[in-house]
């Protein structure tokens, strides 16, 4: 394999060189390829679409972590549906308040092959104490779980493949069983620009289940075409309203080091284009 | 093409060699003639992308093959979709073109890569709904072909005065339709048909784009590309044949991409069926001949495809005898060949089947549970075994 081309449209796409391909392999789940480019460090990607990036990932990984954790001030415990490569689960077990991190990834290899391949994005996280770790399908398990989380992640996939279940009305209803009563859930939620019908979609299936619902955004160069934007739902409407003295405070007592995440990011990340205003007024 | 041809004893030699390493029956596919079939027609059809319709010889080393050629690739179902994974083809260089799809065969596609669909009416344009961001689409047009053996336009393919409907209904549901295709037969005769398809689908294309906000930017001209079976008096002449679809090309916008979806043509000529003779009766004035393979193995185009293939027997005597060449299984229907002039065979001989490359082993059956011919791919690369470099299968 010379390059390496995202097939996620038809008629346009980015293309990596690879200048070293690491693995490749259809897992029992999807096709998963790990190569290196010289301006995006390790690549992984997943039945032809980029997931991550050494390069970028920081990005995402800080923005779909640190946003909810600040905005609800007092989180424990934490709920990570996929996260494979451990970057959000690096991102979590940073914030020494929290005491418990479940993760539930669909895929182990992805997981193995990450903790091999990209070892930066969990950087030894899988060996937290806190964390603990279950190979199952995301939606099976919140359908079927009696715990309840101060926060929710959805780190998934796109919409087509194993993640199609983590876009649906049921299992946002089923995470919303699982959160306490000021709980916070957040998903990624692909790049609007792109993808306005993923933002939609989510607007409409957040709707019955969770009293504020929005969606804040980030600029990760390798999810091309613009601001991916994440999903917001809580019955807290407040966690979302929070001023930026409160933030500052939070993120200093958090003592935590980030690289794009910041207060004024964080409060400046609700603040959407008008294309996606309007689109999600449903 | 002549139904019969006798050769010597001694010009049994390499299938001998092949029978005694791999068993029997076989089918021997040469990498070296499927190479030479891509080349010709890739130079009698300059400038056009041409897909291999895999359907045809589904087979690792023929992909592998034609691959390394630089060829892209036509698939219609999931399976065929695991195999050019397996062969580490591009999904960007693929086109689905089944023109009816599940949902789930959609979404397989989607996750290998190919964005390219065929759809043919509305029905088939509202899956695409919830992947309209993903994919682009090409509209299959009808136009029958009394002509061809195998008409292609009865069972897919909307009429031309029907596209315009369809595009229409496509903008208004935010899915891209890209281009069109037809499919002017299989085993055409001569390039009449693809020439009206031509320009029929070119009139379209002019008309769309001067009309649209849009532009269709893809002409698929499908397959249909002839090879030389019994029957067939004149030798196939590739490049002739495509000189009035070169013509009819040349008169379309120069920023149109042109692709075709070649099966038989590249892979017919590349595969040779190889059976034993696994029993004989005389039977009234006939004798019969039972080998290892027959019409529901190797020899299932009969059947399916129209086709009847040249068969070699090997024999140093001069004498003839009416006789019956049929296939292993318990069925009467079974029977590959009738009253042929056959020279007397022995139980153990060899019986050559040629052109058999598609349409063949992908429609064998397993049918009395009969074990179906070994693929034996030889001449992969320039670097393989002197022992079945002794083969040339070109026959002729």
């Amino acid at each position: 394999m010379k390059h390496y081309a995202e097939t996620l449209y038809d008629s346009y796409g980015q293309e990596f060189r690879v200048d070293r391909l690491y693995f490749e392999n259809k897992t029992d789940h999807q096709h998963l390829v790990i190569f290196e480019n010289a301006l995006f460090g390790r690549v992984m990607a997943l039945d032809g679409v980029i997931q991550t990036t050494e390069a970028d990932e920081f990005i995402y990984h800080e923005m779909l972590t640190h946003v909810p954790l600040l905005a609800h001030g007092n989180v424990k415990s934490v709920l990570i549906i996929g996260g494979g490569d451990g970057g959000i689960l690096r991102e979590v077990c940073k914030h020494t308040g929290v005491e418990e991190i479940t993760q539930v990834e669909i895929d182990d290899q992805v997981v193995e092959m990450c903790k091999e391949y990209l070892p930066n994005h969990s950087a030894g996280a899988y060996d937290d104490p806190r964390v603990e770790i279950v190979i199952d399908d995301g939606a099976n398990y919140v359908k079927n779980c009696d715990r309840q989380f101060d926060l929710i992640i959805s780190d998934s996939t796109d919409p087509i493949g194993p993640a199609e279940v983590l876009f649906t009305e049921d299992f946002y209803g089923n995470c919303k069983s699982c959160l306490k009563p000021e709980g916070i859930m957040v998903t990624q939620n692909g790049v609007a620009y792109m993808q306005l019908d993923e933002v939609v979609n989510t607007a409409l299936r957040f709707k019955p289940h969770f009293a504020d619902r929005s969606f804040y955004s980030a600029a990760v160069p390798t999810y091309i075409g613009g601001i991916m934007t994440f999903a917001w739902g809580s019955d807290n409407p407040a966690a979302r309203q929070q001023t930026l003295e409160t933030i500052e405070e939070r993120y200093q007592s958090a003592e935590i080091k980030t690289r794009y995440y910041n207060p004024a990011i964080h409060l400046a990340s609700f603040a959407l284009p008008q294309y996606i205003v309007e689109a999600t007024q449903v | 093409m002549k139904r019969l041809t006798v050769k010597t004893i001694r010009e049994a030699a390499p299938y001998q060699q092949l029978v005694a390493e791999h068993g029997s029956p076989l089918l021997v596919l040469d990498c070296d003639l499927l190479t030479q079939q891509y080349k010709k027609l890739s130079s009698a059809l300059p400038g056009v992308e041409l897909f291999y319709a895999i359907k045809s010889l589904p087979h690792p080393a023929a992909i592998d093959t034609l691959h390394q050629l630089g060829a892209s690739f036509d698939i219609a179902t999931s399976g065929e979709i695991e195999l050019l994974r397996e062969q580490r083809a591009e999904p960007r260089h693929t086109i689905h073109t089944h023109p009816i799809k599940r949902d789930r065969d959609i979404r397989d596609a989607l996750r290998f890569g190919c964005t390219t669909f065929v759809i043919d009416n509305i029905y088939e344009l509202e899956k695409f709904v919830d992947y309209r961001h993903r994919v682009g689409l090409l509209v299959r047009v009808s136009f029958p072909n009394p002509d061809s053996p195998v008409d292609l336009s009865r069972k897919f393919g909307c009429r031309p005065d029907e596209v315009e409907m369809l595009l229409q209904k496509a903008n208004a549901l935010g899915i891209h339709v890209k281009g069109l295709s037809f499919h002017a037969g299989s085993q055409c005769p001569d390039a009449s048909n693809h020439v009206r398809a031509i320009e029929a689908c070119g009139e379209i294309i002019h008309r769309y784009n001067e009309q649209s906000s849009r532009s269709m930017a893809i002409l698929d001209i499908g397959g249909g590309f002839p090879v030389e079976y019994v029957g067939d008096t004149a030798e196939v002449d590739i490049d002739r044949f495509c000189a009035p679809i070169r013509a009819a090309l040349a008169t379309l916008p120069e920023h149109l991409h042109i692709i075709a979806e070649p099966g038989r043509y590249l892979s017919a000529p590349s595969m040779e069926a190889v059976s034993r003779v696994m029993g004989k009766a005389r039977r009234g004035e006939q004798v019969w001949y039972y080998l290892d393979d027959g019409l529901y193995g190797s020899y299932s185009g009969q059947l399916f495809d129209h086709a009847l293939y040249p068969l070699t027997v090997f024999s140093d005597h001069d004498e003839r005898e009416a006789a019956v060449i049929a296939g292993p299984t318990c069925d009467s229907i079974d029977v590959i060949a009738e009253d042929v002039e056959l020279p007397s065979l022995n139980i153990g001989d060899l019986v050559i089947g040629h052109q058999m490359g598609a349409y063949t082993s992908a429609s064998a059956t397993d049918f009395n549970l009969f074990e179906r011919a070994t693929i034996v791919a030889i001449n992969r690369d320039t670097e393989s075994d002197s022992a079945t470099n002794l083969l040339h299968l070109a026959y002729r």
